[in-house]
């Protein structure tokens, strides 16, 4: 999932710091509740009220691919398959237990729970899911995000055709040859292209929610208003006014029992330093904090009290072109990898964020591999790096090019980098700032790939194939042009492996060979701050979170604000 | 009259078919595309070639501006390329809140610009002079967006007077409708002003004055109508500003109008949003300039007699 770039100026930081200056001489907000005997009680009328950014372009499940969109989604629809939040490994959701898998691991066969409804009260069917994942296939449905179901028989073959061109003959063809089939109202099985071991956190995701025909048809292009927009989760949808806010009550039916918060008031203001005085204003139950609140909250104690850490689902790079000198030996690359003090990146630069110290995978991830000491800070090992490099001395090793998307806070990066390499191993870099657009296009092209540049990857889905095999493998993204053989060989054996523990060590391993060949300089995992008011309870936050706690949803409460 | 109203509103059928042009050459030829903006995650090539087929975005540029003046002029402005909505119905639910603001800021700014700017010609270089210069100017190079943040700091939070999240109510409204008229509020003062010190010095207010007539019907009705003429220039402009919307006023107060898609349908590329609001804004340009043309032709029956 992606997410969302901050307001595009940053001008008004500056500001906010003058206006935060003039509201110090005035009286601190008196917030925090009053102690009550019922502390921590449930308030049954609970109301949380959190702040959802910009307004989602949709919410439509088979259509989204941003986090606040996914955010809405979660709350409103589960899968058949959802997340263990300790372990982000995936369990049954809608499913009565997990998927019966065939021995080649691509026939995958789930079973519904008996009892699960919609919030309004009609049963949720295979049927209802087999719709589900088959819109997200449809040509004719505008997402972005099929390709991640490309795995399952015929659905690329069917996404890719040309609506205006195939004849309808063609079209309902293509469809009846997807590996889907329903036998009976509790089953779905599906066929898929390879062994995926995978498939399993696949079925969580949004691009198989369940739709009632009635909601479509009654909906039609506008079903994702609270009208028709009826789902399976712990909450609906009861208001949407644009622009401006969504309200979400609890859906008594909900069949884990239902939510503790009775409703969940999610507003959309753009600008951090606003939502963040909505905060101190207990306009708003939760927020955010971006670098620059960081200070203030830090000379408050109150604030201070209430920050806490949550995961971030991303990994930033720093990419290496491994088709052009001097970045086609491995040496150089790891004398780069390993000339930067990530600790002192996130201390003086990042500010919130987590040094990328292990592997390619992040914290909270399944694969995070804490101690691997391929890219570890040693000055001293940069320098013996550089020197084993066939390019050590020669002009190649000299004022390298490092393009990247021209914005503040990139800049800043991008000259504290320059400064540690010239540092700890001698070696110019030059800062090539492009407009973000051009950027694009240049890292998206092998015949365009600048010699070094800053990406990241962020999670579609908790599972080690969505890392290792989708950003490295030669034959899919393979940003960098890395290509080798044992890496590819390791990762596609366990993406089909369904031995969990040797599947595991498979993808260590490859981890390993990855961080040690460093086609890429692991640089930090992003991670936010959240500050959280004393009477919100109960959340469970995990790194891959669209939405607060939002695999135990239903378990947030507050208690009476006093 | 009536014939020049006429005239003058059918020119407006070329004037908007070259904005239209303009805006949709110059949106097209930025480079990008609505469905690949995300450097980290590039959509495979037949995922971007399915979804311009899907929206047409495929076809030839100048067929493609055919295809939307066709349907244009038949009140199809299209579906956004982003949102799951049409660009009727963004503009038709944003359009009325920037439009409310705007006429409030708009009546504001009048209220308080007209009254100031006369005085301080009256009473030139004097402290009430002084005083509206000094609004002028703090009015005029203060960005909205500082004195947003900062009125919301004073007033929401340690004041509490009014709430920082929602929309709908008064006292929703009252920060961002005195900073929206501010600029306008301070322009409009200098040019009263400016204006008003002009024409008091002409023949005919001497005369007036040398008729006997007392000072207020002088001001009200022989020096300011003929000042207001300026005024009027540069009112009809800014109404169709204020009406559609102010960028910054609405992010930081939350304001859910539809001065926030000038830019957002620009960055990610929307065409169809792009034309919807351009053209809009372009047709309320025009709409303004006639009418403040029609009223020239009240302030000074002269403008009326030379056309």
């Amino acid at each position: 999932m992606t997410p969302r770039d901050k307001a595009p100026w940053s001008l008004l930081t500056v500001f906010v710091a003058l206006a935060l200056v003039i509201g110090a001489c005035q009286a601190q907000p008196s917030g925090g509740p009053t102690a009550t005997q019922a502390a921590d009680q449930p308030d049954p009328n609970g109301e949380l009220v959190t702040n959802l950014g910009s307004e989602p372009d949709t919410i439509d499940p088979h259509k989204a691919s941003f986090v606040g969109e996914i955010s809405v989604i979660m709350s409103v629809f589960e899968g058949l398959m959802t997340l263990d939040p300790k372990t982000l490994k995936p369990v049954p959701g809608v499913a009565a237990k997990d998927p019966e898998v065939s021995s080649d691991a691509k026939t995958w066969k789930f079973t519904l729970r008996d009892g699960v409804k919609y919030s309004d009260g009609n049963p949720v069917t295979a049927k209802d899911f087999e719709r589900g994942f088959l819109r997200t296939c449809d040509p004719k449905t505008a997402g972005e995000y099929s390709f991640v179901l490309y795995v399952i028989v015929g659905c690329e073959k069917w996404n890719n055709m040309d609506v205006k061109k195939a004849t309808p003959a063609e079209l309902d063809a293509a469809k009846k040859a997807v590996g889907i089939k329903v036998p009976d109202d509790k089953t779905i099985q599906f066929d898929l292209t390879e062994p995926a071991a995978y498939f399993g956190s696949i079925a969580y995701m949004w691009v198989g929610m369940p739709v009632q025909a009635s909601s479509l048809e009654k909906g039609g292009d506008k079903w994702t208003e609270p009208a028709t927009y009826i789902g399976n989760g712990p909450f609906k949808l009861t208001e949407w006014k644009h622009n401006e806010k969504m309200v979400f009550e609890r859906n008594d039916g909900y069949w884990r029992g239902a939510a503790k918060l009775k409703k969940w008031t999610r507003v959309m203001i753009n600008e951090g330093a606003v939502a963040f005085a909505a905060y101190r204003n207990n306009e708003l139950d939760v927020f955010g904090a971006g670098a620059e609140d960081l200070r203030t909250v830090e000379a408050d104690n109150e604030l201070k009290g209430q920050l806490k850490d949550v995961p971030g689902s991303c990994t930033f790079y720093i990419g290496f072109n491994t088709r052009k000198a001097p970045f086609d030996d491995v040496n150089s690359r790891l004398a780069m990898a390993k000339a930067f003090d990530r600790d002192a990146f996130i201390k003086d630069v990042q500010k919130i964020g987590a040094p990328a110290n292990g592997g390619f995978i992040p914290p909270g991830f399944p694969g995070y591999d804490k101690d691997d000491p391929a890219q570890k800070f040693d000055a001293a090992g940069a320098k013996a790096a550089l020197a084993k490099s066939k390019y050590s001395g020669k002009p190649e090793m000299q004022n390298i090019k490092f393009t990247y998307s021209s914005n503040a806070r990139t800049k800043t990066r991008v000259e504290w980098l320059q400064q540690q390499w010239k540092a700890n191993v001698g070696v110019d870099v030059v800062p090539d700032p492009v407009d973000s657009t051009a950027y694009t296009q240049l890292v998206k092209k092998p015949e365009t790939l600048p010699l070094m540049f800053i990406l990241g990857w962020c999670a579609d889905f908790p599972d080690q194939q969505n890392w290792l095999t989708t950003v490295f493998h030669s034959t899919s993204l393979s940003r960098t042009g890395w290509k080798n053989d044992t890496f590819d060989k390791t990762v596609k054996a366990a993406d089909q492996e369904t031995n969990k523990e040797k599947r595991d060590a498979q993808y260590l391993e490859a981890s390993k060979l990855l961080s040690s060949e460093a086609p890429s300089a692991w640089l930090y995992y992003n991670a936010g701050k959240t500050l959280m008011k004393p009477w919100v309870k109960g959340v469970t936050t995990t790194a891959i979170d669209a939405a607060l706690g939002q695999f135990r949803m239903y378990e947030i409460y507050v208690t009476k604000k006093g | 009259m009536l014939r020049y109203v006429i005239r003058r509103m059918l020119l407006l059928i070329p004037t908007l078919f070259f904005v239209a042009l303009i805006v949709f050459a110059l949106a097209h030829a930025a480079p990008g595309s609505p469905f690949d903006k995300n450097e980290n995650r590039p959509l495979p090539q037949a995922t971007i070639d399915r979804l311009n087929r899907l929206y047409g975005i495929d076809k030839p540029i100048h067929e493609q501006f055919v295809l939307y003046l066709g349907n244009a002029i038949r009140f199809d402005f299209g579906s956004s390329l982003v949102k799951d909505r049409t660009v009727a119905e963004i503009i038709g639910q944003e359009f009325p809140i920037s439009a409310q603001l705007g006429v409030q800021a708009l009546l504001l700014a009048l209220a308080v610009s007209l009254p100031l700017g006369v005085i301080s010609a009256l009473k030139q270089n004097t402290g009430v002079d002084y005083a509206s210069l000094l609004f002028a100017t703090i009015g005029t190079t203060i960005p909205s967006f500082v004195l947003g943040i900062v009125a919301i700091y004073v007033f929401a939070l340690n004041l509490r007077l009014v709430p920082i999240v929602g929309w709908g109510t008064p006292k929703h409204m009252i920060l961002p409708t005195i900073i929206l008229a501010l600029p306008a509020m301070a322009y409009l003062t200098r040019i009263t002003r400016a204006s008003m010190l002009e024409v008091i010095r002409q023949d005919y207010v001497r005369t007036a004055r040398s008729k006997g007539l007392s000072e207020q019907v002088v001001i009200v009705t022989h020096a300011l109508k003929n000042a207001m003429i300026p005024v009027a220039t540069i009112v009809g402009p800014a109404t169709a500003g204020l009406i559609t919307g102010a960028f910054f006023i609405e992010t930081i107060f939350s304001v859910p109008g539809m001065g926030r898609d000038f830019v957002r349908s620009i960055n990610s590329r929307d065409y169809p949003l792009i034309m919807g609001v351009y053209l809009l804004y372009a047709f309320l340009i025009a709409v303004a300039n006639l009418t403040v043309d029609i009223v020239y032709g009240f302030l000074d029956p002269r403008i009326r007699m030379a056309k």
